[in-house]
């Protein structure tokens, strides 16, 4: 029973091994500087930006699509947010600050729609549709901003990146944990996290067995850009402005990140807990590389980059067992 | 010289710790068509590509032509004359016909440089080899699936074969080609090629081999002249027992119909369909591939299009416009092809079996019941003899006929009026198919009104008590009781 | 040509594509008061222009095109690139090379590009792992190379001399009122390659190979081809053409800036799937992709001409394309029924 156990998480263990092997070379070349409680502050800082928004896109390389339109969203709901709030600079800023949250998640709902009607409706391959969907949103960003960087966001909500709850949970970090705990019971517990495995393994199978699947491609079009463009909301008030192409990295490294856990865009793959492992691993390779003053941040990409070849290369002499799902252990126990 | 082309003695070949081929002889003999048979997993496709130099055997000796072979390569089996046409034809539905035909040999000849003239000039010579005509520079996609064969045929004849191998090519031909095909078939044998000819399909063994080689569980049960055996013997080396044709009776056949078609119709796939379902009964549809009866099931299941004439459920007209309301208006479907359309295969199989009925899981907040789903599915898999120890493995783990299993009781699992049942025995072995009869019977029995769509005859005889016979997307003809059998069947069919 | 033909070039999204540029040319003809093409001189400062921004793009296209026509998806080729003309120009300049001749910055741009290409090809064939990812991660890795590892600086002012008199080469002047305007020589590289591309796809075996192994996999290999040579082939050659095309971007611009190809990809490869390039592979032609380019080319530098507002311009582009790939995606779609 044990080396099943062994057997079923072996991808988990996998990652938690690199996870292990990551902090060891920083604490070898480091020393203690590494276990320092600044540097973990730090990391709790600054991965949830990306983290929320590498949730939101788990769901749809779960339900087996692409999505490669999500920043480019996030920017524009964010912009158009953003202007809102500028131009209602007077009015007290707690209302105007809710307003201008409800008009960026209402846009990303539209965008999720549009994403998921050409995906479901006119049978558009994902990553087509969503690739002509991110020079839409950012054509737009950018002639309604004339690519400029859109400020004026009230200082409420600017704090609202850089607070410390109690002196050391950051704002952001706290959102990432709310939305990670969600979509966790919504993976886990839920009908719907039970159809969208089905639906991402085999879409015409679950068809066949009265599932609305165009509902569901919609729907979660629709989760992961909300999901995403709260990752972009928070990242406006750390950079205390918005912008047509803030964080366009970011697409390539949540797809990275994903891979990295297992969440293969095949679809039906990969655990959610795998993908928390993978974002902290992410996110501790730069930090660690910040804390060498002679190295710049793309030393963290070198890593990254050479990490997913690794571990591409070894999950191909792996079982398919390793992306079993958290779920399975769950039912086993009862 | 021997009289054989192709003699194989003692042939074994093991994978892991399975025996895959057990002390296998076979041999063949220019110019004759030899089948060979077998129910699935019988070593059948391992004996294939062990001609075909894809896998290396064990032990045994294999001589051609008179010589002993030591090693066959893929490249030597091609230079030695043989040729397989696998079940997806190997073709490139991106590329023309006459870019199909040539490649190969291009290729074999190791040339670097397209050649338009020359590649049109071996497409022509591979179509006149068998007196085929088609459009050169049509898309191979654009084919039916009878003249993707004929090219793939003519493909082969490029190389000299002296040694054709078919793996099942007559699966998803209508009988018009299958006849056409036959045709090809005996007029290539006529000219010397030795066939090999993979079927499962009784008829078809019969009529157009000379030899037959059966295999079961890895060895070769029979190997000899086709006109010595006799049908019932041919079931019994298949099978390995006798077959008791276990005939279905009704004993609870309601009044009032619970499913009435009428004239129903769905533009260039069927037309002018009426029929009446009784609870208890189990009707059969019959009829050629594309005979419409497929489209019939998907419209009355929401997958299909209606274009006129109404569907009538419990004495109420209803419009099934999705499978979810045909679900809701209590009809099942198992579709036709399990792995794309029935099951989820890299999930477990509690899942799978639950997937149509996770309403009855919800609970509050949209939650789902892990520990009911668990429970639910393990009585299934314990109704249905369904061979696993653990059903949160994965539906790929099981054979074809527990498989077909989780499909059928991922239905059954919601309450039904009427159960369609598209070829639901198509690739399961003898054992499951036997299972799978007993339980519709009883369900019949039990009040459920089946359909049983099947191109299998011998499926619909013992199983239904009426049966529609559809052809050219019109039903031809409707039998009931005793006067079902496969002759008068076979008599409105063509 | 006879009537089977006609019917199936119509059918084909090239022959769209090539209807909407010229109708597309028409309009901005009559629309810019006869700057498109010059009466008889046929250039003009616009067509000039657009064929300027067409000489890279196009070039870059062909590199994702043939990758695409195999099934592939490549996300690194401007990484590649990157790599390779801005470790090529450092390369040069700390030795003094190319002063006068480019030649040997363009080999050593092209070897670089093929080295990288090499560990594609490599992953690729043995891992048989999906390109999209495998890729990714290559474009990651590179990217730390070139200005992680090595820091590859921007050169402009102090770029070799012979990339800049190169890059300054015209095969054509002319006066537009009282402002010169010149057609870059670049522009013959970008025609050969066509021709080369053009004539690998459609003749020779390597370019069917490319449309077999597209079509089917399975069976290309049954039928003799060695798919994993094929494909470490064209994933090394690819690298060495992004590391060429990049140099000529470099010399065009006179300068060599490791970060403008990031992101690079995501306008190259939705103007291949425009020109009827399929991301499932086997289809693509050279002729469609170099329309869809030129589509592209036009609408971004005509905007002012039409009277839209140059900030538009992105926009417009995205729209050309999700217009595009919905239309080809509904034919598809009737055709399947």
């Amino acid at each position: 029973m044990k080396s099943k156990t062994f057997e079923k998480h072996s991808y988990t263990f996998m990652l938690l091994g690199l996870m292990a092997v990551v902090l060891l070379f920083f604490t070898a070349l480091k020393g203690g500087m590494m276990w320092k409680g600044d540097v973990w502050l730090g990391i709790a800082m600054q991965f949830p930006e990306y983290g929320v928004v590498t949730l939101g896109l788990m769901f749809c390389f779960i339900c087996g699509k692409m999505d490669m339109s999500f920043m480019a969203l996030g920017n524009f709901a964010t912009i158009m947010a953003v202007m809102y709030m500028g131009a209602h600079a007077d009015s007290p800023a707690g209302g105007v600050i809710l307003v201008g949250i409800a008009i960026a998640l209402g846009i990303a709902v539209v965008g999720g729609l549009i994403n998921g009607l050409l995906v479901a409706y006119l049978d558009i391959p994902p990553v087509m549709a969503t690739i002509s969907m991110q020079l839409v949103w950012t054509g737009l960003s950018v002639a309604l901003t004339n690519g400029n960087t859109v400020k004026g966001l009230p200082s409420l909500y600017t704090d609202i990146g850089h607070t410390y709850l109690l002196g050391f949970l950051p704002v952001p970090l706290l959102i990432f944990l709310v939305i990670f705990a969600v979509a966790w019971w919504l993976l886990q517990h839920t009908v719907y996290g039970e159809k969208l495995y089905m639906v991402g393994t085999n879409i015409k199978a679950a068809e066949f067995s009265a599932i609305n699947t165009r509902r569901m491609v919609i729907g979660t079009y629709i989760l992961c850009d909300v999901i995403c463009c709260i990752g972009c909301l928070i990242m406006i008030s750390t950079m205390a402005s918005a912008k047509a192409d803030y964080g366009t990295s970011y697409v390539m490294r949540c797809i990275l990140i994903l891979v990295l856990a297992g969440v293969l865009p095949d679809g039906g793959m990969g655990r959610i807990d795998n993908v928390l492992i993978a974002i902290v691993t992410i996110q501790i390779i730069a930090t660690g590389v910040n804390m060498f003053p002679n190295l710049n941040t793309y030393y963290a990409s070198l890593i990254w980059g050479a990490l997913l070849l690794v571990v591409l290369v070894m999950s191909t002499r792996m079982s398919s067992g390793g992306f079993l799902r958290l779920r399975a252990k769950k039912a086993a126990k009862a | 010289m021997s009289e054989y082309l192709l003699q194989m003695t003692g042939i074994d070949k093991s994978f892991g710790g399975v025996h895959a081929l057990d002390h296998v002889n076979f041999a063949i003999k220019p110019g004759k068509v030899m089948c060979l048979a077998g129910e699935n997993g019988c070593g059948k496709s391992t004996l294939v590509k062990i001609i075909s130099g894809v896998y290396t055997r064990d032990s045994g000796e294999v001589m051609f032509e008179g010589r002993a072979i030591e090693k066959i390569t893929p490249a030597d089996a091609t230079r030695m004359g043989i040729q397989v046409i696998y079940q997806d034809l190997s073709i490139f539905p991106n590329l023309t016909v006459m870019e199909n035909l040539a490649i190969n040999s291009e290729i074999t000849a190791n040339r670097k440089i397209v050649n338009r003239k020359r590649w049109e000039q071996t497409a022509r010579e591979a179509l006149s080899k068998i007196g085929y005509e088609i459009d050169l520079h049509k898309k191979m996609g654009e084919l039916s699936v009878a003249d993707k064969q004929l090219v793939a045929i003519c493909r082969a004849l490029l190389f000299n074969a002296k040694l054709i191998i078919m793996d099942e090519p007559t699966t998803a031909l209508t009988k018009k080609e299958v006849d056409a095909l036959f045709k090809t078939v005996r007029q290539l044998r006529d000219s010397g090629i030795a066939i090999m000819f993979i079927s499962h399909k009784t008829e078809e063994i019969f009529e157009i081999s000379d030899d037959v080689c059966i295999m079961r569980n890895g060895k070769n049960v029979f190997l000899g002249e086709t006109a010595t055996l006799t049908k019932k013997d041919f079931t019994y080396y298949m099978t390995g027992r006798e077959i008791e044709d276990d005939y279905f009776v009704p004993t609870n056949i309601s009044k009032e119909p619970v499913l009435k078609v009428e004239h129903l119709t769905w533009r260039d796939k069927f037309h002018d369909v009426s029929f009446e379902l009784r609870k208890g009964e189990i009707l059969g549809i019959t009829g050629l591939l594309g005979s419409g009866r497929t489209e019939l099931a998907l419209s009355l299941f929401g997958l299909g299009k209606v274009h006129s004439g109404t569907i009538t459920l419990n004495g109420r007209p209803v419009k099934i416009s999705s499978p979810i309301e045909a679900q809701r208006l209590r009809i099942g479907y198992v579709p036709e092809d399990r792995l794309t359309e029935g099951l989820c295969l890299r999930q477990p199989i509690a899942d799978n079996i639950m997937l149509s009925s996770l309403k009855q899981l919800t609970r509050a907040l949209g939650m789902i019941r892990h520990q009911e789903l668990f429970e639910k599915s393990n009585e299934w898999v314990k109704t249905f003899s369904i061979a696993t120890d653990d059903a949160h493995k994965h539906a790929s783990t099981l054979s074809g006929g527990n498989q077909q299993k989780i499909v059928l009781s991922k239905w059954l699992n919601n309450d039904l009026d009427v159960l369609i049942l598209n070829g639901p025995t198509v690739g399961v072995d003898i054992g499951a198919k036997q299972d799978i009869h007993a339980l519709v019977h009883d369900l019949a029995n039990k009040g459920l009104a089946v359909i049983i769509i099947s191109d299998d005859l011998a499926e619909v005889v013992v199983n239904c008590n009426r049966v529609i016979v559809m052809k050219d997307g019109g039903i031809v003809g409707e039998m009931t009781g005793d006067r079902i059998t496969e002759e008068n069947i076979l008599d409105i069919i063509r | 040509m006879n009537k089977a033909a006609l019917k199936r070039m119509t059918r084909r999204t090239e022959f769209y594509m090539f209807i909407v540029l010229i109708l597309l040319c028409v309009l901005v003809q009559i629309k810019s008061g006869g700057k498109l093409i010059a009466f008889p001189g046929i250039f003009t400062r616009l067509n000039v222009t657009v064929l300027r921004t067409m000489v890279v793009n196009g070039m870059f296209a062909m590199c994702s095109l043939v990758v695409m026509i195999s099934g592939g998806f490549d996300l690194s080729f401007p990484a590649i690139a990157a790599l390779s003309y801005s470790l090529t120009c450092t390369i040069c300049l700390n030795n003094g090379w190319c002063q006068n001749s480019p030649v040997v910055g363009f080999l050593l741009a092209a070897a670089i590009g093929w080295v990288l290409g090499m560990l594609n090809g490599w992953i690729i064939s043995n891992f048989k792992l999906n390109t999209m990812i495998v890729t990714l991660g290559t474009q990651t890795l590179f990217t730390g190379i070139s200005m992680g590892l090595l820091a590859l600086k921007e050169i402009t002012s102090t770029l070799p001399n012979g990339f800049k008199t190169f890059g300054k080469l015209y095969i054509l002047e002319g006066v537009d009122g009282k402002i010169r305007f010149t057609l870059s020589a670049m522009v013959i590289f970008l025609i050969l390659l066509c021709a080369i591309v053009s004539f690998i796809l459609n003749k020779t075996m390597f370019g069917r190979a490319l449309y077999a192994i597209g079509g089917n996999e399975v069976s290309a290999e049954r039928a003799g081809y060695n798919v994993k040579k094929v494909k470490f082939l064209l994933y090394s050659s690819v690298g060495a053409l992004s590391g060429f095309v990049g140099m000529i971007r470099v010399c065009m611009e006179s300068q060599s800036i490791p970060k403008a190809m990031v992101g690079r990809e995501m306008t190259i490869i939705p103007a291949v799937i425009l020109g009827g390039a399929s991301i499932f592979g086997g289809e693509g032609t050279v002729f469609g992709t170099v329309v869809a380019v030129a589509i592209i080319s036009l609408v971004s530098n005509s905007m002012l001409l039409l009277g839209i507002d140059t900030y538009w311009q992105q926009f417009f582009n995205g729209l050309v394309i999700l217009v595009g790939v919905t239309v080809s995606a509904l034919q598809a779609k009737r055709q399947k029924q």
